[in-house]
């Protein structure tokens, strides 16, 4: 195939926007998938991928088109579509020349959409709008498109419309997409250089990474170099998808495939390296690489403590596919051994979480999420810490900086007092204000991190009846009078419920906490006081009163089965508990902290 | 050896009621006794009986010539010269001939009060016939009262005001309910809210108070009696031993199988007798041993212990824990439950549901 024949694109939306869809008709059009092989959304291969109608890992379908009786191919690189992903997605998008941008006819431009144009924009790719949706009896193109030519500045004639539903104005969408679309750039004479998009681990084949081949070509066999971190291997395999993995001994300039060899995990390659050849290699290595660094941290423990050794084992084999999960042992004194693990962002730790529970069965107790703090002590000694358990002492601090955040926040202007008011409430700074349309405004405000990881995005939901959306650009440590909050469960700390919190919001947060708690944790058998200090100093306490009745009144003959049934059920009911001391606590409560409502 | 015989026959439901009861009918009467005879030809084995107990239902609700075909029917066992043979009864129908009759055939009345208050009585649909009250008292030495407790507002007074009563009648045995709200009784569907559980346990400590200042010795949970007017049926449950049960949704406890009969008069008259039968593992066995004798004040006796399984008590993974934790206290005799600790017993007693005899 002749280099000027290919399309390396990739499709970008704001989630639920209809891009999953999208892409499967485009298999259909294509003939990559017959109708016996059909099944929804074909991109998300994981459950939780499907319940959420998020993509989470990426994949990359080559697709065959005939367009003017010239065969074409179209390489068709799936994108994940959350704010905790963005790195990934820009990685995948730098692997393209064009994006198709989806927009909701209905909905029109969200938080995500104008995120991802950045993204798009930034890596010169060539984007095609498409309205999606149109067949949707509340679809309102005109203003769609409206926002189309005014926010982001397109033309009429350049958006397309689509029903990824119907199939309707998909085959338009392909014409655009290679009349628009730039073939790749690059030689097959030039040193090699192949962009690592993704990758994802194979049990029999090992890592499998996707590459976008910008310079040369690569052969099965070849030694190759990771430039960023200088791992060497020899190439076994190289491959396309379609969406069926289809063995090739060449990947050439402007292609898109596969490499195996025989990489052990995902994390010994990085997503973003360039891949070059050992004893031919490129100068220099393609830009845009960035390490990995996870942003939200939280402790993470067996709830029965001899299954230690499986959540380790469930975390490394969760870590084989997942470059970005970070985790090293860590003690607690309250929920004994576990670990100190390091997320992207809230939904990726939730989406870990869940899959322990889900796949590996493991019963876990997560302890509320933390970002990292850059701590300069009195001696001028930098650090920082991901766990409230790492804060030094008050007097050898000097000054605590946290993460902050840019918002776009998008939200239909009757809401713009209710987000101005919780964003005012979790500390944030007001930036500015757009419109985009005469109804719908983008406002941005500059907010701690640690602020988005408590219960924002729920409140912005419920805040604004869900017509919000959300999406933030880190922009760096900024000071703040941070203090460490400890919890008291029967006079011992508990370690695993410390948090790091604004001084102005301590003595309500630990208040609320503290009744949270009280709420959460159900009587034992002697009373247990619970107590919110700083340093030493009280700020709130409530007393768990001591439990009176849980009694089998009566037992005779006939009764004892029944009622060992009912011993039975409260058992059950126990082993969500963790034991704390003496004092019986059941897992929720550690993620009391993350629930609470300052408003109360 | 011990019998429990059932009679499912009431004249009147009362609210609270899960037991399995029958609106009474003279026709299945005769039928259900007939029936009765059949299941403990079938399967009692003649031992020698100690304790024979009649329950129910409402057994004295059976007419004085019913009354005489079931004791006529009793007569296959091999009863012991002092066994102790107890009968349910409610206070209206103890009358004067019923009275004497059961004179000649039983040595312990269990009569059901629950309590005085006229409007707690209607609301738990029950009579009280306070004439047959006192000459079932004229007649029989060893008489149990049954008191309920934990009705929706019920103050200390209310209580107080019940137990006067009963102390006056001077029972040799007093047992205690506090009221629980089971599925398909009328008071659970009425949505009834009983008393809030830490009232509820200022009552039950008011009952231990006033009938141990009246020489009544708490022998378990819910069970006070004058020094060796204890029931002995009953803490044959509590021991954990074995006892035949006929009848009508009656169930009980042989070799190492548990059963339980059939609450369908039909399927029972057919000779169906069994719902199911559960035949219990050696773990199983000690866990009842302990769910079960942890009800009585005095616990565990250690040596009976090891002479019936062969294992120290001590050996049984949670007793050194509770007994660390202060939960269970031991003497030299015997391991019981912190009397502190007794109305949480639950607690304690969920550490027995699931221990395995092997050690690690």
């Amino acid at each position: 195939m002749k280099q000027t024949n290919i399309r390396n694109f990739s499709i970008i939306a704001h989630i639920d926007h209809g891009k999953s869809t999208l892409a499967d008709r485009i298999l259909e059009l294509t003939g990559a998938i017959t109708e016996r092989e059909k099944q929804d959304q074909l991109l998300d291969n994981m459950d939780i991928e499907r319940e959420r109608g998020i993509t989470i890992k990426l994949n990359a379908v080559k697709l065959h088109y005939n367009y003017q009786n010239e065969d074409y191919i179209l390489n068709l690189i799936d994108t994940p579509g959350h704010v905790d992903f963005s790195y990934e997605v820009s990685r995948s998008l730098a692997a393209c020349e064009g994006a198709v941008l989806v927009v909701d006819a209905a909905q029109g431009i969200e938080a995500q959409t104008l995120a991802n144009v950045y993204l798009a924009l930034e890596n010169d790719l060539t984007i095609i709008p498409v309205i999606n949706k149109i067949d949707l009896p509340n679809a309102d193109i005109p203003k769609v498109k409206k926002e189309l030519i005014d926010t982001l500045g397109f033309t009429e004639d350049e958006i397309i419309l689509t029903s990824a539903k119907t199939g309707e104005g998909v085959d338009k969408l392909l014409k655009a997409i290679i009349e628009r679309v730039p073939a790749p750039q690059g030689s097959d004479n030039d040193k090699l250089r192949a962009l690592v998009f993704d990758s994802y681990f194979d049990s029999y084949k090992g890592v499998i990474a996707l590459v976008r081949i910008k310079n040369g070509s690569l052969k099965v066999k070849d030694k190759i170099k990771f430039m960023a971190t200088g791992a060497t291997y020899e190439v076994t395999e190289l491959g396309v998808s379609t969406p069926k993995h289809q063995n090739k001994s060449i990947l050439k300039c402007g292609e898109v495939g596969y490499i195996c060899a025989s990489i052990k995990s995902v994390s010994d390659i990085k997503v973003g390296d360039t891949i070059t050849l050992e004893n031919d290699p490129a100068k220099e290595k393609l830009p845009g690489y960035k390490p990995m660094r996870p942003m939200v941290f939280c402790g993470l423990y067996p709830t029965e403590t001899n299954k230690y050794p499986d959540l380790r084992e469930a975390l490394e084999k969760l870590k084989l596919n997942d470059a970005a999960l970070e985790f090293e042992p860590e003690t607690s004194t309250a929920l004994g051994f576990g670990f100190r693990c390091g997320f992207l962002g809230l939904l990726h730790m939730e989406i870990i979480l869940e899959r322990l529970e889900r796949e590996f069965n493991i019963n876990h107790i997560a302890t509320s999420p933390s970002v990292i703090y850059k701590i300069t002590k009195t001696d001028n000694e930098i650090i920082y810490i991901d766990s409230p358990a790492k804060m030094p002492d008050r007097q050898k601090i000097k000054l605590i900086e946290e993460p902050y955040i840019k918002t776009n926040i998008y939200v239909p202007s009757e809401y713009i007092g209710s987000v101005m008011e919780l964003c005012q409430n979790k500390r944030g700074t007001y930036i500015s204000m757009e419109y985009i349309s005469q109804t719908r405004v983008n406002i941005h405000y500059e907010l701690p991190l640690s602020e988005i990881v408590y219960n924002f995005f729920d409140k912005l939901k419920s805040s604004t009846k869900g017509y919000a959306s959300f999406d933030y650009d880190l922009i760096g440590y900024k000071p703040s009078d941070l203090v460490k909050m400890d919890i008291l469960l029967n006079g011992e700390t508990i370690d695993a419920l410390s948090v790091i919190t604004h001084k102005d919001f301590a003595y309500n947060r630990g208040k609320t906490i503290v009744h949270k708690l009280k709420e959460i944790i159900p009587r034992q058998l002697f009373e247990v006081p619970i107590q919110c200090v700083i340093g030493s100093k009280v700020i709130a306490r409530a007393d768990i009163k001591a439990l009176r009745k849980n009694v089998l009144a009566k037992c005779y003959g006939g009764d004892i089965t029944r009622k060992r049934k009912l011993l039975e059920k409260q058992k059950e009911g126990k082993k969500r508990m963790k034991m704390v001391g003496k004092v019986e606590v059941p897992s929720e409560a550690f993620l009391a902290v993350l629930n609470i409502d300052e408003e109360k | 050896m011990s019998i429990y015989i059932h009679i499912p026959f009431c004249t009147q439901i009362c609210s609270y009621c899960d037991f399995c009861k029958i609106y009474k009918n003279q026709k299945w009467i005769d039928i259900y006794l007939d029936a009765l005879k059949k299941e403990i030809i079938k399967n009692y084995r003649g031992e020698k009986i100690t304790t024979l107990y009649i329950g129910g239902g409402t057994p004295s609700s059976l007419s004085l010539d019913e009354l005489k075909k079931l004791f006529s029917i009793l007569k296959i066992f091999n009863l012991d010269k002092n066994a102790e043979i107890t009968i349910e009864t409610n206070t209206e129908d103890l009358t004067k001939e019923k009275i004497d009759f059961l004179k000649t055939k039983v040595n312990r009345l269990s009569i059901g009060i629950q309590t005085f208050n006229q409007e707690t009585l209607k609301l738990l649909n029950r009579k009280l016939n306070i004439n047959n009250l006192k000459l079932a008292f004229q007649n029989f030495d060893n008489i149990n009262i049954d008191l309920m407790y934990g009705f929706q507002n019920q103050t200390a007074k209310d209580l107080q005001n019940d137990l006067d009563k009963i102390l006056k009648l001077k029972p040799k045995h007093i047992s205690t309910y506090c009221l629980i709200l089971e599925p398909n009784t009328k008071l659970y569907i009425q949505n009834y809210k009983p008393l809030d559980g830490d009232k509820e346990s200022d009552l039950y400590n008011l009952i231990t108070k006033t009938l141990t200042e009246h020489n009544y010795i708490k022998y378990e949970l819910s069970n006070f009696a004058k020094p060796n007017y204890e029931s002995k049926h009953n803490l044959t449950y509590w021991n954990n031993q074995n006892y035949y049960g006929f009848g009508l949704g009656a169930s009980g406890y042989i070799k190492n199988k548990r059963y339980e009969n059939t609450r369908s008069l039909t399927n029972y008259l057919k000779g169906n007798y069994r719902l199911n039968t559960h035949k219990l593992s050696k773990t199983e066995t000690i866990q009842n041993e302990f769910i079960l004798g942890l009800r009585k004040i005095k616990g565990l006796n250690k040596k009976d212990f090891y002479n019936k399984y062969h294992i120290d008590i001590k050996d049984i993974k949670p007793v050194k824990k509770l007994l660390n934790q202060n939960l269970l206290l031991e003497n030299n005799q015997n391991i019981y439950i912190n009397p502190k600790y007794l109305y949480t017993s639950n607690e304690i007693l969920l550490n027995f549901i699931d221990f395995s005899l092997h050690k690690h």
